[in-house]
């Protein structure tokens, strides 16, 4: 994947550099909020990370900029503030994600890739994970290379689930999602749908997870 | 200017001297209000001791004029020629007596006409008797006067004779302004001595301040203890508050002194563990050994960072908690998105999570608080149930309440913690389990947070058999709540409407405004006019709004003072003599009409006036015998109200009754039963019916006509106002600001047979084109105490009677 890292402190930035580079990434660096967004005007991306505490330009400004531009890059915010208000996660600025810093690497790689499989998942039409492939176009799913028999809804849900994944959607986001306004479908609907997908999905590293009285968290398993 | 380098130099000046820009000074402010009432006092006075002094000054000249007149009377007498006189010294010596003035006399007697003096003197209102009469009167200054009268016997008989004695004003002035002067000069001098008391007592009584400021300012900074002393009642509040100061300043001291203690401890600890085993490692002797040090370093170096996040979080909420105001916040978002996002953390994806918040009284959890600090608070409990949950952990967190409190609850499947270990478990550095620790502050930060809200932190064993630990906040009034969340409080959603309208004329009107507020039904119960007023004034309901057409008895209502007052927005303001008191408002404009059989009676032949009016029905009394119809006024709120206004206009009103009953008119309850009556041809002629509702119903009588007269039609006004004794005051304002809005007025002009008040716009129906057209014979009723009169019992009785009488007079 391709990467940006912006973070003006040098250490810091030469150790994620370092374990990016060694996971394979190819990664760049800013260490200044102008440039970086300089940079960003006519660059691309897969991933950006950015510290908010930038000379020059401050990380949410560059973000901001960003979504102005209706560029749609997946961001990570790097913190030092413990504070998380809304102004990061938020509408706002819209970042797709944040981690405090001291940031542990494992969850940093961990984060890259949901959020690369996301978007993977929303851009192309095929999607992989493990044993599991999902053809967007042709709507069809296949596990361990033999496809599954999934009715409309079903493969509804899955498109939706894959569409969110490491994000948690509650039972009416699904609802809504999944129903058109005159289907009025009950909640326990959306239960049933979700169980009887899951069985058809055991064996595959993608998993629906429910916490109950919140929603849905779809995951891929291997991401760890 | 001015202020800069008084500020740096703090040495010379301790105390900054007053500048113009500060407020005055507390004793300035006592005695300029002292000073202030004393000379509104002053001014009091003054008034009352002029008056006093000009009566005074004025009994005391009258008896010289007394005193002269009665001297003068003595010596009238008769002669062969008529009465004379013969003027005495004394009474010019008496008159003389004020020195500076100007005396006329004149003595008269009707009889004979002037007798001697200035002739033709003013005379006072009053005739002139035995008794002195005083009076002042204008010459070519002002004077004074005296006019005293005797009989005297003459050949004759007995004849009167008078004495008038005018005086200039100028003794009396100067005794009147000489009294006033010393009277104001005795109390001006006893107001500067009080003045003075004023300034003494205001010194003595500000003196403890002076105390306090000293005590405060010889204090050394690191002196934190309270300031002693016994302050009088007035300053005590500001005395506790001081030393309520004081007493949280040296808490927070001691709290960042432990703090600094204890921070620089752990870390200094698990600093030098990291070194320690960088150190191993670098002189490791072989690459195994040294990548084990490494490890351990890695890890020892992964506690630290989380100790110091924790000691960061733990004195972000302890500072939050000193600084931060708590605002009035819904707790059920918080938690939900606070989980939300917990739930990526890698280490949930096997462990059962459930949120419960159903028993939640109304839904709603709203507090006073600090999100950032809560937040903080249930990041820390989960952290806790996850880490000390065990390898089968489930987690339940559950917000809940009662009436008071709203109780938010983390519940893990861990071993818990023994009850006597739980009040230890909260106190930093404490972990009670060495085998899953982390940095012993999580229930501390917890804690500190609870503090920080006025809630409560509670431990105790749950049912999945792990730890419980509950924060219990106090709720935020239940009233706050519900005016922030009017359209949530589900139990106030029902709108009372108590009406003397047809359900099917006003129903369009109640549709629209139930689809402009969603949650909320109106139930709408009709009534009699007259059956509405009794169950109102019987306390029945109670109704949100009250709308009748009887404009007399729905202003008697108000006039006892059942109504709420509110103001309705400047575009929805009916005409003047539509609203009463910002509690009554009329909102259709309702003409009384004649209605008449085309088929019985032609345009031409009908009246014009209300006098025409009564000649006509007697002129065809055998024609129209039984045939003409009227409101019952016993049963009619409205029919009354016409008929009684109809009494206010002419005389004629009285003969229309008696016309009535001889041609044995028929009454009816209501405009429809009239309309239809009149349709059918049982009757040709229907009197004072509620135009708007007849020519809505006119369509199905095609042989129904309308007629105007042409003096005066009056115009009637559906009025509503919201009693006191509403239970959805705000929304029944609403209802009735709706109602005289321009969106709902042609709501009522489009969708109802009413006719609306307001006069913008085009004309949209039939009805309202013809009543524009005669426009210029409408007489309003004007709403307020004048329709009261009618009201009155004997009155009423007596109306009644009459109509009665008539009626019964009619021979049937």
């Amino acid at each position: 994947m391709r990467m940006l890292l912006v973070e003006d402190n040098d250490e810091l930035a030469e150790t994620v550099l370092d374990r990016l580079r060694h996971e394979g990434h190819s990664v760049d660096r800013e260490a200044d909020g102008e440039e970086a967004n300089a940079l960003l005007r006519h660059a691309r991306f897969d991933i950006i990370l950015l510290d908010i505490n930038l000379p020059g330009r401050s990380g949410y400004e560059v973000l901001r900029s960003m979504r102005s531009r209706g560029d749609s890059t997946p961001v990570i915010v790097l913190t030092a503030r413990s504070e998380i208000d809304d102004r990061v996660v938020g509408l706002d600025a819209g970042a797709d994600d944040y981690m405090v810093k001291p940031v542990d690497f494992r969850e940093l790689s961990a984060r890259c890739r949901v959020l690369a499989r996301r978007r993977a998942g929303a851009s192309s039409n095929l999607f992989t994970a493990g044993t599991l492939r999902f053809d967007r176009a042709a709507k069809l799913a296949f596990v361990s290379d033999k496809p599954i028999e999934l009715r409309a809804k079903e493969l509804q849900l899955l498109e939706v689930m894959i569409d969110n994944l490491g994000r948690m959607l509650t039972k009416e986001e699904v609802a809504d999602k999944l129903y058109t306004f005159r289907e009025s479908p009950s909640l326990n609907a959306v239960e049933q749908l979700v169980t009887r997908l899951r069985r058809k999905l055991e064996g595959t590293p993608l998993v629906i997870k429910t916490a109950r009285g919140l929603g849905y968290l779809p995951y891929v398993s291997d991401d760890e | 200017m001015n202020n800069a380098p008084r500020l740096g130099a703090g040495n010379e000046a301790p105390r900054p001297e007053a500048t113009p820009d500060e407020p005055r000074s507390l004793k300035w402010r006592l005695l300029s209000s002292m000073a202030a009432g004393f000379a509104l006092l002053l001014l009091l006075m003054s008034v009352l001791l002029w008056n006093y002094s000009r009566a005074a000054s004025n009994r005391t000249f009258d008896l010289l004029l007394a005193g002269a007149a009665l001297a003068m009377l003595e010596r009238v007498s008769f002669n062969a020629d008529g009465p004379t006189v013969d003027l005495p010294q004394s009474a010019m010596d008496i008159l003389a007596l004020a020195s500076d003035d100007r005396v006329v006399y004149r003595v008269f007697a009707p009889a004979y006409g002037e007798i001697t003096g200035t002739p033709d003197l003013p005379l006072p209102a009053a005739d002139p008797s035995a008794a002195p009469v005083f009076y002042n009167d204008k010459l070519n200054e002002g004077f004074r006067f005296i006019v005293q009268g005797r009989q005297i016997t003459s050949a004759a008989g007995r004849d009167w004779v008078f004495v008038q004695i005018g005086q200039t004003l100028n003794a009396r002035r100067e005794q009147q302004g000489t009294l006033f002067l010393y009277g104001m000069a005795g109390l001006a001098g006893v107001s500067l001595i009080g003045l003075g008391f004023v300034w003494l007592a205001i010194r003595t009584s500000l003196a403890p301040l002076g105390t306090i400021a000293a005590s405060l300012l010889a204090r050394n900074p690191r002196d934190l203890s309270p300031i002693e002393g016994a302050p009088p009642q007035e300053i005590s509040d500001l005395f506790r508050a001081i030393n309520g100061f004081i007493a949280q300043l040296r808490r927070s001291r001691a709290l960042t002194e432990s703090f600094i203690a204890d921070v620089a401890h752990q870390t200094r600890t698990s600093l030098s563990a990291v070194q320690g085993q960088l150190a191993l490692a670098v002189d490791a002797d072989s690459p195994e050994a040294m990548r084990a040090r490494l490890v351990k370093a890695e890890a020892q170096g992964n506690k630290t960072v989380h100790l110091t996040n924790q000691l960061l979080a733990n004195a972000m909420v302890i500072h939050r908690s000193d600084q931060a105001q708590l605002d009035p916040m819904e707790l059920r978002p918080l938690v939900r998105d606070t989980l939300a996002e917990l739930l990526r953390d890698r280490r949930l994806r096997e462990i059962t999570i459930s949120y419960e918040d159903a028993q939640l009284p109304d839904g709603v959890g709203r507090i006073r608080g600090d999100a950032i600090s809560i937040r903080e608070a249930l990041r820390n409990l989960i952290d806790n149930a996850i880490r000390h949950g065990g390898p089968e952990n489930s987690i339940l967190i559950e917000l809940d309440g009662d009436t008071r409190s709203i109780r938010l609850t983390v519940s893990d499947g861990g071993p818990g913690i023994a009850p006597a270990d739980r009040a230890r478990a909260t106190e930093r550095f404490t972990s009670i389990n060495r085998d899953t620790a982390g940095s012993g502050l999580g229930l501390a930060i917890v804690r500190s947070v609870a503090e920080g809200h006025d809630a409560k932190l509670e431990l105790g064993a749950s049912q999945l058999g792990g730890l419980r630990a509950s924060l219990i906040f106090p709720r935020l009034a239940a009233l706050l709540a519900a005016l922030l969340l009017t359209p949530i409080a589900a139990k106030a959603s029902e709108l009372t409407i108590f009406g003397a309208t047809d359900r099917a004329a006003i129903e369009p009107v109640l549709d629209a405004f139930e689809a402009k507020v969603p949650g909320w039904t109106i139930s709408y119960r009709e009534f009699q006019t007259v059956d509405l007023y009794d169950a109102v004034l019987a306390g029945e309901g109670p109704p949100d709004v009250v709308i009748s057409s009887a404009m007399d008895l729905q202003v008697d209502l108000v006039n006892r003072g059942m109504a709420q007052r509110f103001v309705l927005p400047e575009d929805s303001q009916p005409p003047d003599w539509a609203r009463w008191r910002d509690e009554l408002y009329g909102f259709t404009f309702e003409p009384a009409a004649i209605l008449y059989n085309k088929r019985i009676l032609s345009r031409e032949d009908l009246p014009n006036s209300h006098r025409d009016l009564s000649s006509f029905i007697r002129d065809h009394e055998a024609e129209l015998k039984g045939r003409v119809g009227g409101y019952d006024l016993r049963r009619s709120g409205i029919g009354y109200l016409y008929a009684t206004q109809d009494l206010i206009q002419s005389v004629q009103a009285q003969r229309l009754f008696e016309v009535l009953g001889r041609a044995s008119a028929r009454v009816y309850l209501g405009t429809a039963e009239m309309t239809r009556a009149t349709g059918s041809g049982e009757i040709a002629l229907a009197l004072n019916v509620i135009s708007s509702y007849a020519m809505a119903l006119v369509p199905d009588h095609p042989d129904v006509g309308v007629h105007f007269l042409s003096d005066y039609n009056l115009v009637m006004s559906r009025t509503a106002f919201v009693p006191k004794t509403a239970r959805a005051p705000a929304m029944a304002a609403r209802f009735v600001a709706f109602l005289l809005s321009p969106e709902g007025q042609s709501l009522i002009d489009r969708d109802t047979p009413l006719i609306p008040i307001a006069a913008a716009g085009a004309p949209l129906t039939d009805s309202a084109r013809l009543l524009r057209a005669s426009s210029g014979s409408f007489l309003p009723i004007r709403l307020g105490p004048g329709l009261l009169t009618f009201l009155d019992r004997l009155k009423r009785e007596e109306v009644l009677r009459s109509w009665d009488a008539a009626m019964a007079g009619n021979g049937n």
